[in-house]
Protein backbone atom coordinates (compact mmCIF):
# COMPACT_ATOMS: atom_id res chain seq x y z
CA UNK A 1 0.00 0.00 0.00
CA UNK A 2 1.31 3.29 -0.99
CA UNK A 3 1.65 5.14 2.02
CA UNK A 4 0.92 9.49 2.53
CA UNK A 5 3.67 11.89 2.34
CA UNK A 6 3.13 12.47 6.45
CA UNK A 7 2.71 8.53 7.04
CA UNK A 8 6.26 7.96 5.05
CA UNK A 9 7.93 10.56 6.81
CA UNK A 10 7.32 8.73 10.31
CA UNK A 11 8.15 5.53 8.30
CA UNK A 12 11.44 6.44 7.20
CA UNK A 13 12.44 8.88 9.97
CA UNK A 14 11.81 5.26 12.48
CA UNK A 15 14.48 3.66 9.68
CA UNK A 16 16.80 5.81 10.19
CA UNK A 17 16.45 6.49 13.60
CA UNK A 18 17.41 2.37 14.10
CA UNK A 19 20.88 3.43 12.75
CA UNK A 20 21.35 7.14 13.54
CA UNK A 21 21.23 7.76 17.30
CA UNK A 22 21.24 10.98 17.11
CA UNK A 23 17.74 11.16 15.21
CA UNK A 24 15.16 12.60 17.67
CA UNK A 25 11.42 13.56 16.45
CA UNK A 26 9.61 16.47 17.87
CA UNK A 27 5.93 16.95 17.67
CA UNK A 28 3.80 20.06 18.68
CA UNK A 29 0.71 17.64 19.28
CA UNK A 30 -0.69 17.24 15.67
CA UNK A 31 1.64 13.97 15.78
CA UNK A 32 -1.16 12.03 16.27
CA UNK A 33 -1.60 9.13 19.24
CA UNK A 34 0.01 6.39 17.65
CA UNK A 35 3.44 7.71 16.41
CA UNK A 36 5.82 4.77 15.48
CA UNK A 37 8.80 6.81 16.00
CA UNK A 38 7.13 7.10 19.30
CA UNK A 39 6.57 3.63 19.91
CA UNK A 40 10.23 2.14 18.73
CA UNK A 41 11.77 5.46 20.71
CA UNK A 42 9.84 6.70 23.31
CA UNK A 43 13.33 7.91 24.81
CA UNK A 44 13.67 10.40 21.68
CA UNK A 45 10.28 11.24 20.83
CA UNK A 46 8.96 14.73 22.52
CA UNK A 47 5.71 15.66 21.92
CA UNK A 48 6.39 18.99 22.98
CA UNK A 49 2.61 19.86 23.25
CA UNK A 50 1.18 23.22 21.34
CA UNK A 51 4.31 24.84 21.34
CA UNK A 52 6.19 25.79 17.66
CA UNK A 53 8.33 28.29 18.84
CA UNK A 54 9.66 26.90 21.52
CA UNK A 55 10.18 23.66 19.61
CA UNK A 56 12.18 24.85 16.60
CA UNK A 57 14.20 27.08 19.47
CA UNK A 58 15.03 24.33 21.77
CA UNK A 59 15.88 22.40 18.60
CA UNK A 60 18.54 24.99 18.18
CA UNK A 61 19.70 23.74 21.59
CA UNK A 62 19.40 20.26 20.75
CA UNK A 63 21.68 20.21 17.30
CA UNK A 64 24.12 22.30 18.75
CA UNK A 65 24.97 19.62 21.27
CA UNK A 66 24.91 16.96 18.16
CA UNK A 67 21.54 15.86 18.04
CA UNK A 68 20.03 15.91 14.70
CA UNK A 69 15.92 16.95 15.81
CA UNK A 70 12.87 16.63 13.33
CA UNK A 71 10.51 18.41 14.01
CA UNK A 72 6.78 18.69 12.67
CA UNK A 73 3.79 20.63 12.74
CA UNK A 74 1.21 21.99 10.09
CA UNK A 75 2.68 23.97 8.02
CA UNK A 76 0.66 27.34 8.87
CA UNK A 77 2.03 26.85 11.98
CA UNK A 78 5.94 26.16 10.97
CA UNK A 79 5.67 29.07 8.44
CA UNK A 80 4.09 31.92 10.57
CA UNK A 81 3.94 31.59 14.11
CA UNK A 82 7.25 30.01 14.12
CA UNK A 83 8.84 32.23 11.54
CA UNK A 84 10.93 34.23 13.25
CA UNK A 85 12.36 31.03 15.42
CA UNK A 86 13.67 29.54 12.02
CA UNK A 87 14.85 32.51 10.06
CA UNK A 88 17.22 33.10 13.27
CA UNK A 89 17.94 29.35 14.23
CA UNK A 90 18.01 28.17 10.83
CA UNK A 91 18.87 30.35 8.34
CA UNK A 92 20.55 32.78 9.97
CA UNK A 93 22.43 30.32 12.76
CA UNK A 94 22.24 27.47 10.20
CA UNK A 95 21.34 24.73 12.95
CA UNK A 96 20.92 21.63 12.08
CA UNK A 97 17.16 21.54 12.61
CA UNK A 98 14.87 19.62 10.02
CA UNK A 99 10.96 21.41 9.94
CA UNK A 100 8.80 18.46 8.13
CA UNK A 101 5.45 20.38 7.37
CA UNK A 102 2.39 18.78 6.37
CA UNK A 103 -1.01 20.61 5.70
CA UNK A 104 1.01 22.26 3.13
CA UNK A 105 -1.24 24.15 0.29
CA UNK A 106 -4.96 23.51 1.09
CA UNK A 107 -4.60 20.04 1.77
CA UNK A 108 -6.43 20.07 4.95
CA UNK A 109 -9.65 20.95 2.70
CA UNK A 110 -12.74 21.60 5.20
CA UNK A 111 -10.27 22.57 8.09
CA UNK A 112 -10.75 25.62 6.80
CA UNK A 113 -8.41 28.85 6.42
CA UNK A 114 -6.73 28.92 9.33
CA UNK A 115 -5.10 25.73 8.38
CA UNK A 116 -3.94 26.51 4.73
CA UNK A 117 -0.96 27.26 4.05
CA UNK A 118 -0.33 29.16 0.73
CA UNK A 119 2.82 31.59 1.53
CA UNK A 120 5.06 29.22 3.55
CA UNK A 121 7.44 28.52 0.77
CA UNK A 122 7.91 32.26 -0.30
CA UNK A 123 8.53 33.14 3.76
CA UNK A 124 11.43 29.74 3.98
CA UNK A 125 12.74 31.01 0.59
CA UNK A 126 13.64 34.47 1.87
CA UNK A 127 15.61 33.13 4.45
CA UNK A 128 18.92 32.05 2.96
CA UNK A 129 20.67 28.31 4.20
CA UNK A 130 17.39 26.38 4.23
CA UNK A 131 16.61 23.44 2.18
CA UNK A 132 12.86 23.43 0.71
CA UNK A 133 11.57 20.32 -0.93
CA UNK A 134 7.94 19.58 -1.90
CA UNK A 135 8.43 15.81 -2.62
CA UNK A 136 5.97 13.92 -4.70
CA UNK A 137 4.42 10.35 -3.37
CA UNK A 138 6.05 7.93 -1.12
CA UNK A 139 9.47 7.30 -2.73
CA UNK A 140 10.44 10.88 -3.30
CA UNK A 141 9.74 11.39 0.69
CA UNK A 142 11.72 9.24 1.92
CA UNK A 143 14.46 10.10 -0.25
CA UNK A 144 13.93 13.54 1.05
CA UNK A 145 13.80 12.00 4.91
CA UNK A 146 17.28 10.39 4.22
CA UNK A 147 18.34 12.94 2.50
CA UNK A 148 17.84 15.55 5.09
CA UNK A 149 18.79 12.72 7.97
CA UNK A 150 22.34 12.56 6.64
CA UNK A 151 22.90 16.78 5.44
CA UNK A 152 23.97 19.09 7.67
CA UNK A 153 21.77 22.19 6.23
CA UNK A 154 18.82 22.93 7.99
CA UNK A 155 15.49 21.47 5.90
CA UNK A 156 12.01 22.59 5.36
CA UNK A 157 10.10 19.76 3.89
CA UNK A 158 6.16 20.74 2.87
CA UNK A 159 4.31 17.49 2.58
CA UNK A 160 0.06 17.29 2.07
CA UNK A 161 -2.38 15.72 4.68
CA UNK A 162 -3.45 11.96 3.73
CA UNK A 163 -3.25 11.53 -0.07
CA UNK A 164 -0.99 8.83 -1.17
CA UNK A 165 1.07 8.93 -4.01
CA UNK A 166 3.35 6.64 -5.90
CA UNK A 167 6.44 8.80 -7.09
CA UNK A 168 7.47 9.53 -10.79
CA UNK A 169 10.41 7.30 -11.41
CA UNK A 170 13.74 8.14 -11.09
CA UNK A 171 16.53 6.77 -12.22
CA UNK A 172 19.38 8.35 -9.53
CA UNK A 173 18.60 7.77 -5.86
CA UNK A 174 19.14 11.59 -4.80
CA UNK A 175 15.42 14.07 -5.02
CA UNK A 176 18.04 16.47 -5.88
CA UNK A 177 17.91 16.27 -9.46
CA UNK A 178 15.23 17.74 -11.90
CA UNK A 179 12.95 15.12 -12.71
CA UNK A 180 12.45 15.53 -16.72
CA UNK A 181 9.45 13.56 -17.37
CA UNK A 182 9.10 13.70 -20.99
CA UNK A 183 10.93 15.84 -23.64
CA UNK A 184 8.98 17.67 -25.94
CA UNK A 185 8.96 20.17 -29.05
CA UNK A 186 10.74 22.88 -27.01
CA UNK A 187 8.06 25.38 -26.96
CA UNK A 188 6.60 24.92 -23.91
CA UNK A 189 7.54 23.18 -20.79
CA UNK A 190 5.31 22.49 -17.43
CA UNK A 191 7.06 22.39 -14.05
CA UNK A 192 5.51 21.14 -10.79
CA UNK A 193 5.96 21.58 -7.88
CA UNK A 194 4.63 19.26 -5.20
CA UNK A 195 1.99 16.63 -5.00
CA UNK A 196 -1.07 18.60 -6.49
CA UNK A 197 1.07 20.67 -9.34
CA UNK A 198 2.29 17.09 -10.72
CA UNK A 199 -0.77 15.32 -10.73
CA UNK A 200 -2.29 18.13 -12.58
CA UNK A 201 0.84 17.90 -15.25
CA UNK A 202 0.51 14.43 -15.35
CA UNK A 203 -3.38 14.64 -16.49
CA UNK A 204 -2.50 17.29 -18.78
CA UNK A 205 0.05 15.34 -20.57
CA UNK A 206 -2.41 13.19 -21.89
CA UNK A 207 -4.13 16.09 -23.68
CA UNK A 208 -0.57 17.87 -25.07
CA UNK A 209 2.08 15.11 -25.65
CA UNK A 210 4.22 17.66 -27.46
CA UNK A 211 4.55 19.31 -24.13
CA UNK A 212 7.55 18.72 -21.54
CA UNK A 213 6.66 18.37 -18.12
CA UNK A 214 9.97 18.70 -15.57
CA UNK A 215 9.07 18.26 -11.77
CA UNK A 216 11.41 20.07 -9.06
CA UNK A 217 11.26 18.58 -5.29
CA UNK A 218 14.01 20.89 -4.23
CA UNK A 219 12.82 24.65 -4.75
CA UNK A 220 14.53 26.49 -2.70
CA UNK A 221 17.22 29.99 -4.35
CA UNK A 222 20.08 27.14 -4.12
CA UNK A 223 18.56 24.22 -5.94
CA UNK A 224 16.97 26.25 -8.55
CA UNK A 225 19.99 28.02 -9.47
CA UNK A 226 21.03 24.40 -10.38
CA UNK A 227 17.92 23.07 -11.88
CA UNK A 228 18.04 25.52 -14.28
CA UNK A 229 21.20 24.52 -15.94
CA UNK A 230 19.12 21.33 -16.58
CA UNK A 231 16.24 22.41 -17.49
CA UNK A 232 16.52 25.59 -19.87
CA UNK A 233 17.13 23.80 -22.86
CA UNK A 234 13.54 22.43 -22.78
CA UNK A 235 11.27 25.19 -23.91
CA UNK A 236 11.36 28.90 -24.47
CA UNK A 237 7.93 29.36 -22.62
CA UNK A 238 7.86 27.18 -18.80
CA UNK A 239 4.59 27.24 -16.93
CA UNK A 240 4.94 26.84 -13.48
CA UNK A 241 2.23 24.32 -11.66
CA UNK A 242 2.59 25.15 -7.81
CA UNK A 243 -0.19 24.85 -4.78
CA UNK A 244 0.94 28.40 -3.48
CA UNK A 245 0.27 32.36 -4.06
CA UNK A 246 2.05 34.01 -7.13
CA UNK A 247 3.79 35.78 -4.39
CA UNK A 248 7.34 34.37 -3.66
CA UNK A 249 6.42 31.38 -5.32
CA UNK A 250 8.63 29.18 -7.42
CA UNK A 251 7.72 31.04 -10.80
CA UNK A 252 8.44 34.59 -9.76
CA UNK A 253 12.00 33.22 -8.51
CA UNK A 254 12.52 31.15 -11.82
CA UNK A 255 11.12 34.22 -13.97
CA UNK A 256 14.28 36.28 -12.59
CA UNK A 257 16.59 32.91 -12.49
CA UNK A 258 15.68 32.33 -16.71
CA UNK A 259 15.84 36.07 -18.03
CA UNK A 260 15.73 34.62 -21.13
CA UNK A 261 13.00 32.59 -20.87
CA UNK A 262 9.11 33.36 -20.37
CA UNK A 263 8.03 31.72 -16.88
CA UNK A 264 4.23 31.53 -16.44
CA UNK A 265 2.62 30.83 -13.00
CA UNK A 266 -0.29 28.90 -12.60
CA UNK A 267 -0.99 29.25 -8.90
CA UNK A 268 -3.78 29.34 -6.72
CA UNK A 269 -4.37 33.73 -6.71
CA UNK A 270 -5.12 35.39 -4.59
CA UNK A 271 -8.75 34.52 -3.03
CA UNK A 272 -8.56 33.34 0.25
CA UNK A 273 -9.68 29.66 0.28
CA UNK A 274 -13.16 29.92 2.67
CA UNK A 275 -14.67 26.80 1.81
CA UNK A 276 -15.37 23.36 2.96
CA UNK A 277 -14.57 19.76 0.83
CA UNK A 278 -11.88 17.60 0.02
CA UNK A 279 -8.50 19.33 -0.94
CA UNK A 280 -9.55 18.76 -4.95
CA UNK A 281 -12.68 21.19 -4.01
CA UNK A 282 -10.96 23.75 -2.06
CA UNK A 283 -8.53 23.50 -4.97
CA UNK A 284 -11.18 24.09 -7.01
CA UNK A 285 -12.40 26.60 -5.68
CA UNK A 286 -9.28 28.60 -5.98
CA UNK A 287 -9.73 27.27 -9.98
CA UNK A 288 -6.31 25.42 -9.45
CA UNK A 289 -7.56 22.38 -11.61
CA UNK A 290 -7.13 20.88 -15.03
CA UNK A 291 -9.78 22.63 -16.86
CA UNK A 292 -8.16 26.06 -15.83
CA UNK A 293 -4.96 24.65 -16.19
CA UNK A 294 -5.57 23.34 -19.95
CA UNK A 295 -6.96 26.74 -20.77
CA UNK A 296 -4.05 28.94 -19.62
CA UNK A 297 -1.92 26.45 -21.69
CA UNK A 298 -3.87 27.31 -24.58
CA UNK A 299 -3.75 31.10 -24.08
CA UNK A 300 0.27 30.11 -23.80
CA UNK A 301 0.09 28.10 -26.92
CA UNK A 302 -2.11 30.21 -29.23
CA UNK A 303 0.75 33.21 -27.95
CA UNK A 304 3.73 30.75 -29.25
CA UNK A 305 2.14 29.70 -32.52
CA UNK A 306 1.54 33.52 -33.17
CA UNK A 307 3.65 34.89 -35.57
CA UNK A 308 6.94 36.77 -34.05
CA UNK A 309 6.78 40.42 -35.73
CA UNK B 1 14.12 23.83 50.28
CA UNK B 2 16.81 22.91 52.50
CA UNK B 3 20.23 24.22 52.04
CA UNK B 4 23.17 22.01 52.93
CA UNK B 5 25.56 24.23 55.05
CA UNK B 6 28.40 23.52 53.18
CA UNK B 7 26.98 25.48 50.63
CA UNK B 8 26.86 28.61 52.69
CA UNK B 9 29.94 28.61 52.98
CA UNK B 10 31.71 31.24 50.99
CA UNK B 11 34.94 31.91 49.60
CA UNK B 12 36.43 34.91 50.64
CA UNK B 13 39.02 34.72 47.50
CA UNK B 14 36.46 33.82 44.93
CA UNK B 15 34.64 36.42 46.14
CA UNK B 16 37.42 39.51 45.95
CA UNK B 17 38.22 38.18 42.55
CA UNK B 18 35.28 38.19 40.92
CA UNK B 19 34.67 41.71 42.41
CA UNK B 20 37.92 42.43 40.69
CA UNK B 21 36.85 41.12 37.27
CA UNK B 22 33.44 42.61 37.34
CA UNK B 23 35.49 45.93 38.05
CA UNK B 24 37.51 45.59 34.57
CA UNK B 25 33.83 44.48 33.19
CA UNK B 26 32.49 47.36 34.22
CA UNK B 27 35.17 49.82 32.72
CA UNK B 28 35.54 47.72 29.40
CA UNK B 29 31.15 48.44 29.46
CA UNK B 30 31.94 52.53 30.16
CA UNK B 31 34.58 52.27 27.59
CA UNK B 32 32.21 50.53 25.15
CA UNK B 33 29.32 53.66 25.98
CA UNK B 34 31.74 56.36 24.83
CA UNK B 35 32.19 54.73 21.52
CA UNK B 36 30.38 56.29 18.23
CA UNK B 37 27.40 53.88 18.60
CA UNK B 38 27.21 54.04 22.21
CA UNK B 39 25.22 50.69 23.83
CA UNK B 40 22.58 49.27 26.38
CA UNK B 41 25.00 50.98 29.21
CA UNK B 42 22.08 50.30 32.22
CA UNK B 43 21.30 46.46 31.49
CA UNK B 44 24.80 45.60 31.03
CA UNK B 45 26.05 47.12 34.13
CA UNK B 46 22.83 45.18 36.19
CA UNK B 47 23.60 42.28 34.60
CA UNK B 48 27.24 42.02 34.90
CA UNK B 49 27.84 40.81 38.05
CA UNK B 50 25.93 37.82 37.69
CA UNK B 51 27.39 37.34 33.83
CA UNK B 52 30.83 37.11 35.45
CA UNK B 53 29.94 34.49 37.81
CA UNK B 54 28.56 32.22 35.87
CA UNK B 55 31.43 32.42 33.15
CA UNK B 56 33.78 31.79 35.97
CA UNK B 57 31.79 29.08 37.09
CA UNK B 58 30.83 27.44 34.19
CA UNK B 59 31.95 28.55 31.37
CA UNK B 60 35.48 26.17 30.59
CA UNK B 61 32.56 23.19 31.20
CA UNK B 62 31.95 22.23 27.52
CA UNK B 63 29.04 20.65 28.66
CA UNK B 64 27.12 23.55 29.84
CA UNK B 65 25.84 26.97 28.29
CA UNK B 66 25.54 30.32 29.34
CA UNK B 67 23.21 31.98 27.02
CA UNK B 68 22.43 35.83 27.73
CA UNK B 69 19.15 35.95 26.10
CA UNK B 70 18.50 39.84 26.92
CA UNK B 71 21.17 40.34 23.80
CA UNK B 72 20.73 44.03 24.17
CA UNK B 73 23.66 43.64 27.11
CA UNK B 74 25.74 42.74 24.46
CA UNK B 75 28.12 45.17 26.23
CA UNK B 76 27.88 43.37 29.26
CA UNK B 77 28.60 39.72 27.15
CA UNK B 78 31.48 41.17 24.89
CA UNK B 79 33.52 42.25 28.51
CA UNK B 80 32.77 39.15 29.98
CA UNK B 81 34.28 37.25 27.59
CA UNK B 82 37.56 39.93 27.64
CA UNK B 83 37.93 40.26 31.25
CA UNK B 84 37.73 36.12 30.63
CA UNK B 85 40.55 36.16 28.06
CA UNK B 86 38.36 34.31 25.62
CA UNK B 87 38.39 37.67 23.35
CA UNK B 88 41.79 38.92 22.64
CA UNK B 89 41.41 42.74 21.57
CA UNK B 90 39.50 45.54 24.30
CA UNK B 91 35.98 45.14 22.35
CA UNK B 92 35.97 49.04 22.79
CA UNK B 93 38.06 49.24 20.09
CA UNK B 94 35.96 47.67 17.46
CA UNK B 95 32.69 47.69 19.28
CA UNK B 96 29.62 48.59 16.25
CA UNK B 97 32.83 49.14 13.77
CA UNK B 98 32.05 48.19 9.79
CA UNK B 99 34.10 44.67 9.52
CA UNK B 100 33.76 44.26 13.00
CA UNK B 101 31.38 41.37 14.20
CA UNK B 102 30.93 42.63 17.87
CA UNK B 103 27.60 44.24 16.84
CA UNK B 104 24.98 45.92 19.53
CA UNK B 105 23.71 42.39 20.32
CA UNK B 106 25.80 38.91 20.37
CA UNK B 107 26.72 37.92 17.20
CA UNK B 108 27.52 33.66 16.87
CA UNK B 109 30.16 34.03 14.65
CA UNK B 110 31.86 35.72 17.80
CA UNK B 111 33.61 32.65 19.59
CA UNK B 112 32.42 31.95 22.77
CA UNK B 113 28.80 33.07 21.90
CA UNK B 114 27.10 29.93 20.46
CA UNK B 115 23.68 31.90 19.26
CA UNK B 116 22.99 35.23 18.26
CA UNK B 117 19.89 36.90 20.88
CA UNK B 118 18.91 39.94 20.75
CA UNK B 119 14.77 39.53 19.56
CA UNK B 120 13.96 38.56 23.35
CA UNK B 121 12.87 35.36 24.52
CA UNK B 122 14.62 33.30 22.38
CA UNK B 123 17.91 33.17 24.56
CA UNK B 124 15.28 30.94 27.16
CA UNK B 125 14.50 27.65 25.26
CA UNK B 126 18.18 27.59 23.18
CA UNK B 127 19.53 27.27 27.13
CA UNK B 128 16.09 24.63 27.61
CA UNK B 129 17.01 23.05 24.61
CA UNK B 130 21.09 22.77 25.19
CA UNK B 131 19.81 21.14 28.37
CA UNK B 132 17.58 19.05 27.17
CA UNK B 133 20.15 17.02 25.04
CA UNK B 134 22.77 16.68 28.24
CA UNK B 135 19.83 14.99 30.24
CA UNK B 136 19.79 12.98 27.47
CA UNK B 137 23.26 12.22 27.12
CA UNK B 138 23.41 11.37 31.31
CA UNK B 139 25.94 14.02 31.56
CA UNK B 140 26.49 16.79 34.37
CA UNK B 141 25.70 19.75 31.73
CA UNK B 142 23.43 22.49 32.55
CA UNK B 143 21.70 25.34 30.38
CA UNK B 144 21.63 28.50 31.58
CA UNK B 145 19.51 31.65 30.30
CA UNK B 146 20.05 35.10 31.41
CA UNK B 147 16.78 37.30 30.50
CA UNK B 148 15.96 40.87 31.82
CA UNK B 149 12.51 41.25 33.98
CA UNK B 150 10.95 43.19 30.74
CA UNK B 151 11.86 40.30 28.43
CA UNK B 152 9.38 38.04 30.11
CA UNK B 153 6.78 40.38 28.90
CA UNK B 154 7.32 37.94 25.76
CA UNK B 155 5.00 35.07 25.31
CA UNK B 156 7.87 32.88 24.26
CA UNK B 157 9.58 32.61 27.82
CA UNK B 158 6.44 30.89 29.72
CA UNK B 159 5.73 28.54 26.62
CA UNK B 160 9.23 27.34 26.82
CA UNK B 161 9.25 27.51 31.30
CA UNK B 162 5.97 25.55 30.15
CA UNK B 163 7.87 22.76 28.38
CA UNK B 164 10.43 22.54 30.96
CA UNK B 165 7.90 21.81 33.57
CA UNK B 166 6.37 19.10 31.56
CA UNK B 167 9.64 17.32 30.23
CA UNK B 168 11.61 17.82 33.74
CA UNK B 169 14.12 19.80 32.32
CA UNK B 170 15.74 19.96 36.18
CA UNK B 171 19.02 21.30 34.62
CA UNK B 172 17.65 24.17 33.14
CA UNK B 173 18.37 27.65 35.18
CA UNK B 174 16.69 30.53 34.42
CA UNK B 175 18.33 34.12 35.90
CA UNK B 176 16.23 37.01 35.76
CA UNK B 177 17.90 40.22 35.79
CA UNK B 178 15.17 41.89 37.56
CA UNK B 179 16.65 45.80 36.88
CA UNK B 180 12.96 47.07 37.06
CA UNK B 181 13.12 49.20 33.76
CA UNK B 182 12.93 48.43 29.78
CA UNK B 183 13.11 50.26 26.71
CA UNK B 184 10.34 53.16 27.57
CA UNK B 185 10.20 53.36 31.30
CA UNK B 186 9.97 51.20 34.73
CA UNK B 187 8.57 47.61 33.99
CA UNK B 188 5.79 48.37 36.79
CA UNK B 189 4.18 50.83 34.94
CA UNK B 190 4.58 49.23 31.38
CA UNK B 191 3.54 45.58 32.50
CA UNK B 192 3.97 44.72 35.66
CA UNK B 193 5.09 41.29 36.51
CA UNK B 194 3.27 40.58 39.72
CA UNK B 195 3.59 37.48 42.09
CA UNK B 196 6.91 36.64 39.78
CA UNK B 197 8.18 34.07 42.24
CA UNK B 198 4.90 32.36 42.77
CA UNK B 199 4.80 32.36 39.13
CA UNK B 200 7.90 30.23 38.54
CA UNK B 201 7.02 28.40 41.56
CA UNK B 202 3.85 27.42 40.09
CA UNK B 203 5.55 26.51 36.80
CA UNK B 204 7.54 24.08 39.16
CA UNK B 205 10.70 25.54 39.32
CA UNK B 206 12.94 25.77 42.32
CA UNK B 207 13.04 29.56 43.25
CA UNK B 208 15.39 32.06 44.99
CA UNK B 209 15.39 35.43 45.08
CA UNK B 210 18.92 37.01 45.59
CA UNK B 211 20.84 40.69 45.31
CA UNK B 212 22.75 40.20 41.88
CA UNK B 213 25.10 42.32 42.69
CA UNK B 214 26.66 40.44 46.07
CA UNK B 215 28.96 38.31 45.23
CA UNK B 216 28.34 35.58 48.58
CA UNK B 217 24.78 35.79 47.58
CA UNK B 218 25.27 35.10 44.11
CA UNK B 219 28.12 32.17 45.02
CA UNK B 220 25.74 30.66 47.21
CA UNK B 221 22.69 30.93 44.56
CA UNK B 222 25.22 29.09 41.90
CA UNK B 223 26.20 26.64 44.28
CA UNK B 224 22.61 24.92 44.24
CA UNK B 225 22.89 24.19 40.79
CA UNK B 226 22.84 20.63 40.47
CA UNK B 227 21.17 19.80 43.32
CA UNK B 228 18.01 20.63 43.13
CA UNK B 229 15.13 17.96 41.64
CA UNK B 230 13.47 21.13 40.26
CA UNK B 231 14.35 23.76 37.69
CA UNK B 232 15.88 26.65 38.73
CA UNK B 233 15.12 30.23 38.51
CA UNK B 234 16.96 33.04 39.90
CA UNK B 235 15.26 36.06 40.36
CA UNK B 236 18.68 38.28 40.90
CA UNK B 237 17.18 42.25 42.34
CA UNK B 238 20.07 44.57 40.46
CA UNK B 239 20.22 48.31 39.92
CA UNK B 240 20.27 49.57 36.27
CA UNK B 241 23.66 51.21 35.79
CA UNK B 242 24.98 49.29 38.60
CA UNK B 243 28.14 50.67 39.68
CA UNK B 244 28.29 54.38 38.04
CA UNK B 245 26.98 56.91 40.53
CA UNK B 246 25.75 59.27 37.99
CA UNK B 247 23.14 56.83 36.24
CA UNK B 248 22.38 54.30 39.08
CA UNK B 249 18.87 53.69 39.37
CA UNK B 250 17.73 55.99 36.57
CA UNK B 251 15.46 54.35 33.54
CA UNK B 252 17.10 56.19 30.94
CA UNK B 253 20.56 54.86 31.12
CA UNK B 254 18.94 52.00 29.14
CA UNK B 255 20.97 53.03 26.16
CA UNK B 256 23.31 55.78 26.25
CA UNK B 257 26.66 57.10 24.20
CA UNK B 258 28.68 59.38 26.58
CA UNK B 259 31.43 61.51 25.78
CA UNK B 260 35.29 61.06 25.78
CA UNK B 261 35.40 63.49 29.49
CA UNK B 262 32.50 61.60 31.00
CA UNK B 263 34.07 58.01 30.14
CA UNK B 264 37.17 58.96 32.33
CA UNK B 265 34.80 60.32 35.44
CA UNK B 266 32.54 57.50 35.28
CA UNK B 267 35.54 54.62 35.12
CA UNK B 268 37.09 56.60 38.15
CA UNK B 269 33.55 56.53 40.03
CA UNK B 270 33.30 52.74 39.41
CA UNK B 271 32.27 51.67 42.93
Amino acid sequence: MTLSGRDAYRDQLTKLAEYNHNILCLEADLGGANHTFQSEFPDRFFNMGIAEMTSIDMAAGLAEAGYVPFFSTFAPFASLRAAESIKLAMGYMGKNIKVIAPYGGVSGGWFGTTHHSLEDIAIIRSFPNIKIACPYGEEDTRRVISEAASSLHPYYVRLSRNEAFASLEREEKSAFSALINQKGNGDVCLISIGEQGTELCKKIQENYPEISHVHLCYVDQSSLLDAVVQIKELGNEFLVVEEHRLAGGTASLLSILLPDKRVYSFDCGEEWPVYGGNHKETLAHLKFDSENLDRKITNILSDVVKPKI
Amino acid sequence: MIINQKLLTIDRLEVRSLEELSKKARETIVEIAATDTGCHIGGSLSVIDMLIALFVKFHSDDQSQIILSKGHAAAALYSVLYVKGILKDNPAESYGKSDSLLTGHPNHKIIGIPYSTGSLGHGIPYAAGWALAQKLKGSNGIGVAVCGDGELQEGLCWETFQVVQAKQIHNFVCVVDINGAQNDGYVHTISSLENLRERFESFGFETLEINGHDFEEIIRSLNIIGRSSKPLAILAHTVKGKGVPDIEGNPNSHYAKIPQRLKNKWKRSIL
